[in-house]
């Protein structure tokens, strides 16, 4: 309606709107599309305007003059009465995305005057502005974040100890830099070192920049044995490119870094990437208690299998003061993963002493959620070897030995902790201890033959990833694997319906589907019919996308940019994603407290209100993923 | 003085100037049932005026604008609204001097139009009217619409001033100024003395009232009717 009164109501909505974020940054047609929709309301004190018993939430409210309280459902209302809403704040998005009750009740602390919106306005209006979508994905991260919380307070007396390992390097960073130029001399370089008790020199460039790293260690390898020059240039003998991280980093991420890169140092940057502070072992140490570096150096210098089952049992409990924190899902399944990779070099390693390799090419290669930097508290071993046989007279020779030593690497990862893998995806199984040439034929068959299983096995196989040895076979496998997938549609299209035969477990009527297990009504599989979901389209979109990354966030970051899909819809996914993770990380912490194995078992019935609004939304989530195969392979 | 000297201008029956379309919604509109005074504020419609004069005068000075705006089930819709004008502000002076009955439909120096007023039957149909003091509103625009139209309104008023110094007897009373009210609830004003902004600003005063009246036990657009005219008496008669 063109109407000038109209347009002097809607002009000054806009403008009252206006004040307040996130409208504030919102598209103007967005805006006026709002402002020409919203019904004004007014409640008198003390009226409910939202209640959990009025039924799905069926309209957006925004304050426009007055405050609102929100009353939890079960929370204490001495504690929660300090929550109200003003001018401008949102309610309830939560609600109102997941088609549900809202779980909090909102009450009028005065007269209140509220614009309205109905849910049908309310979602175009997230299609129509990408600030607003922004908001209101951020808002459900807000959800999870306080469902973290939560989840932070029941592990309270361990999470108040752990809680430094989330301050950011700025904060662990006890004194300022100490560094010098490449031209400086040895000489001068030790001698600082001697006077200020330091462990380390940093190298950096005019710039302020890090170019290498002189240590304590160095010190005496490479100057005092081999008899080196004290007046040559310090850029001689330094260790080049150190591992660098930024300042806006945490102690974890710190922590991560020097496990994955097996240094003991980290230099901390700013924007500029000029050196702001070096972060030892040590330091981290102080912050973490027992726990980190014990592990690291107990699985480094493990001489005996007996000693990593130790190791192997501290990396439960650090991860679990991890869950316990509210550290975020990915981030623990890949400290786990990082973790469980140290402890399988080291068995290894002390096997290598045991069976003479030398001279050929080869890799230990990890499949399945170990592939994929995805492990979880219960996780048993899917491996393989890939080699390379110059001669074809040897290879059966060659596999022999192999398979001798995979035996004995298979029966040592069982005794620390990661059982032998039922369906014998296990390096010592003839069919999987292969040259670069026979697992490249075997990648081939699948994809031009895909039948049910070769379909099942591109799901476990193809998230190969190298933990020891030589990398790049495993590199080279990946790229062969990639030109095959990208050339051939049809498997592509078969790998889409394989992905699809299973769906996000919504209900029609009720909130989720829990009878898909006769044998345990009332649950739903986090494993078969939540991560797979990700996990699935994730490894699509990297093979049909050429992604060499096998991690599920990875492939679904990567890909989406070459696909084009706004990060903001990417982030929503990874979101749900990683909580569906934790909830299967808090179960099986759960189960093993209590001496049970853990399964992926979860009921919904026992989850929060907050922790079952997300789920749901992560599934909703799951469901988009499908929807863009449907779209994409047309099945 | 426009509409004095309209009226003495002409002696014709203001239906013998409308086309035939224009008597035919005037028909539809006679024919539309009798407003349901009975039921809930918040399943209602109430349709909120506000005059403003072009000139200084109350009383003499013509009408220069309407602003009207509907509270449906107790919710302001800003689709539901509109601004009928009939002479512009600072045009009011020169009016006189015009020839009346040509162009548009605002600001045509001899009055409103009939396309104008008609649009303004269509939105009203048969709500009851609210206006703050609202025996003027009423006077004013009634006229306009049997001077022009030939239509008697006789729709029900409610007089904002009244029920107000009714139900919020603690604040204020009926000659309170509405600038009272509106400091007393908070309610903004987007344009003082802009009819659509003052209709505006009623509207809301209505949404706090009738809030505070159903919790009284005045449930209905009636009570608010018996509620003005019992305090009234109480106050009139004193």
């Amino acid at each position: 309606m063109s109407n000038s009164a109209t347009e002097l109501l809607v002009s000054a909505c806009i403008q009252v709107l206006q004040a307040y974020a996130p409208f504030d940054r919102m598209e103007a047609a967005a805006l006026r599309f709002l402002a020409e929709r919203v019904k004004l309301a007014h409640y008198p004190k003390a009226a409910q305007i939202l209640g959990s018993e009025m039924g799905v939430a069926r309209t957006l409210h925004i304050v426009q003059r007055g405050q609102v309280r929100i009353k939890r459902s079960g929370g204490s209302s001495a504690e929660s009465a300090s929550i109200t809403l003003g001018p401008g704040r949102c309610f309830s998005i939560g609600a109102l995305m997941a088609q549900r009750e809202s779980s909090s009740a909102y009450i009028a602390r005065e007269d209140v005057f509220c614009y309205e919106l109905p849910a049908e306005d309310f979602f175009s209006l997230t299609q129509k502005s990408s600030v607003f979508n922004l908001f209101c994905t951020q808002y459900i991260a807000g959800l999870l974040r306080q469902s973290q919380q939560q989840l932070q307070l029941q592990f309270a007396q361990r999470a108040a100890e752990q809680k430094t390992m989330n301050s950011p390097l700025a904060r662990v960073i006890t004194r300022a830099p100490v560094a010098v130029a490449p031209e400086t001399s040895v000489r001068l370089v030790v001698e600082m070192m001697a006077s200020q008790h330091l462990g380390s020199m940093v190298v950096v460039d005019a710039e302020q920049q890090p170019v290498g790293i002189f240590t304590l260690s160095d010190v005496l390898k490479r100057i005092v044995l081999p008899g080196a020059s004290l007046d040559q240039e310090i850029a001689a003998v330094m260790s080049p490119a150190p591992q660098t991280l930024p300042l806006a980093a945490n102690a974890h991420d710190a922590a991560l870094a020097m496990a994955m890169h097996r240094v003991r140092h980290l230099l901390a940057v700013d924007e500029g990437g000029r050196l702001r502070g070096v972060v030892s072992e040590r330091d981290l140490f102080k912050l973490q208690g027992a726990g980190l570096r014990q592990i690291r150096h107990a699985i480094d210098s493990a001489s005996s299998v007996e000693v990593l089952v130790h190791a192997r049992e501290d990396v439960r409990q650090l991860s679990l003061t991890m869950l316990a924190e509210g550290v975020g899902g990915q981030e623990i399944t890949q400290f786990i993963s990082t973790l469980n990779d140290t402890v399988t070099r080291r068995v290894i390693e002390l096997n290598l002493d045991r069976h003479d390799l030398y001279g050929i090419d080869w890799a230990w290669l990890s499949f399945g959620s170990e592939g994929r930097d995805e492990q979880t508290f219960t996780t048993d071993q899917d491996n393989g070897i890939v080699y390379i046989c110059t001669d074809i007279m040897d290879r059966e020779q060659t596999q022999l030995r192999f398979l001798e030593f995979a035996r004995d690497v298979n029966d040592d990862l069982d005794k620390c902790g990661f059982p032998l893998c039922k369906g014998n995806i296990m390096a010592s199984n003839p069919d999987l201890c292969l040259t670069l040439e026979e697992w490249e034929e075997k990648f081939s068959h699948w994809i031009r033959t895909p039948e049910p299983l070769a379909l099942l096995n591109a799901t476990i196989f193809f998230d190969f990833r190298p933990l020891y040895g030589r990398f790049n076979l495993a590199h080279r496998l990946r790229l062969s694997l990639l030109r095959q997938t990208q050339g051939n549609p049809l498997f592509l299209r078969m790998l889409a319906q394989n992905a699809l035969n299973v769906a996000p477990p919504l209900g029609r009527i009720r909130d989720f589907v829990t009878g898909a297990d006769p044998e345990h009504p009332g649950t739903i599989d986090l494993k078969k019919y939540g991560v797979r979901l990700f996990t699935d389209a994730a490894r699509l979109f990297a093979l049909a996308n050429q992604v060499e990354a096998t991690n599920t966030v990875a492939r679904l970051k990567y890909s989406s940019a070459l696909m084009n899909i706004p990060p903001d819809e990417v982030a929503a996914t990874v979101e749900g994603f990683n909580f569906i993770q934790i909830l299967r990380l808090r179960h099986q912490h759960f189960e093993q407290e209590h001496g049970r194995a853990g399964d992926n078992l979860v009921r919904p019935d026992e989850l929060n209100e907050i922790e079952r609004r997300i789920l749901k939304e992560s599934f909703r989530q799951a469901r988009k993923l499908q929807a863009r195969l449907r779209l994409d392979y047309q099945v | 003085m426009v509409w004095l000297s309209r009226l003495f201008a002409g002696h014709e029956a203001p239906e013998a100037r409308l086309t035939a379309g224009q008597q035919r919604l005037i028909t539809a509109w006679r024919q539309l049932p009798a407003p349901v005074m009975g039921r809930s504020h918040y399943r209602s419609r109430y349709v909120v005026v506000d005059v403003e004069i072009a000139g200084a005068s109350w009383q003499t000075d013509p009408l220069g604008s309407i602003g009207a705006l509907a509270v449906v089930d107790g919710l302001i819709d800003f689709q539901q609204a509109m601004e009928l004008v009939m002479v512009k502000a600072g045009a009011a002076l020169e009016v006189a001097g015009r020839p009346p009955g040509q162009g548009s439909e605002q600001a045509t120096g001899g009055g409103p139009s009939a396309e104008g007023l008609l649009e303004f039957l269509d939105f009203v149909g048969k709500a009851p009217l609210v206006a703050y003091h609202a025996s003027f509103a009423a006077r004013r625009i009634e006229r306009a619409f049997a001077e022009s139209l030939g239509v008697e309104l006789r729709l029900p008023w409610i007089d904002l001033a009244w029920v107000m110094g009714s139900v919020f007897r603690q604040f204020g009373d009926e000659n309170s100024r509405m600038d009272v009210w509106l400091a007393h609830f908070d309610i903004e004003s987007i344009k003082r003395h802009n009819a659509v902004s003052d209709a505006y600003a009623t509207a809301k005063l209505l949404q706090v009232t009738i809030a505070r009246a159903a919790r009284d036990g005045f449930e209905t657009p009636a009570s608010l009717i018996e509620l003005e005219k019992a305090h009234r008496h109480l106050y009139q008669s004193g």
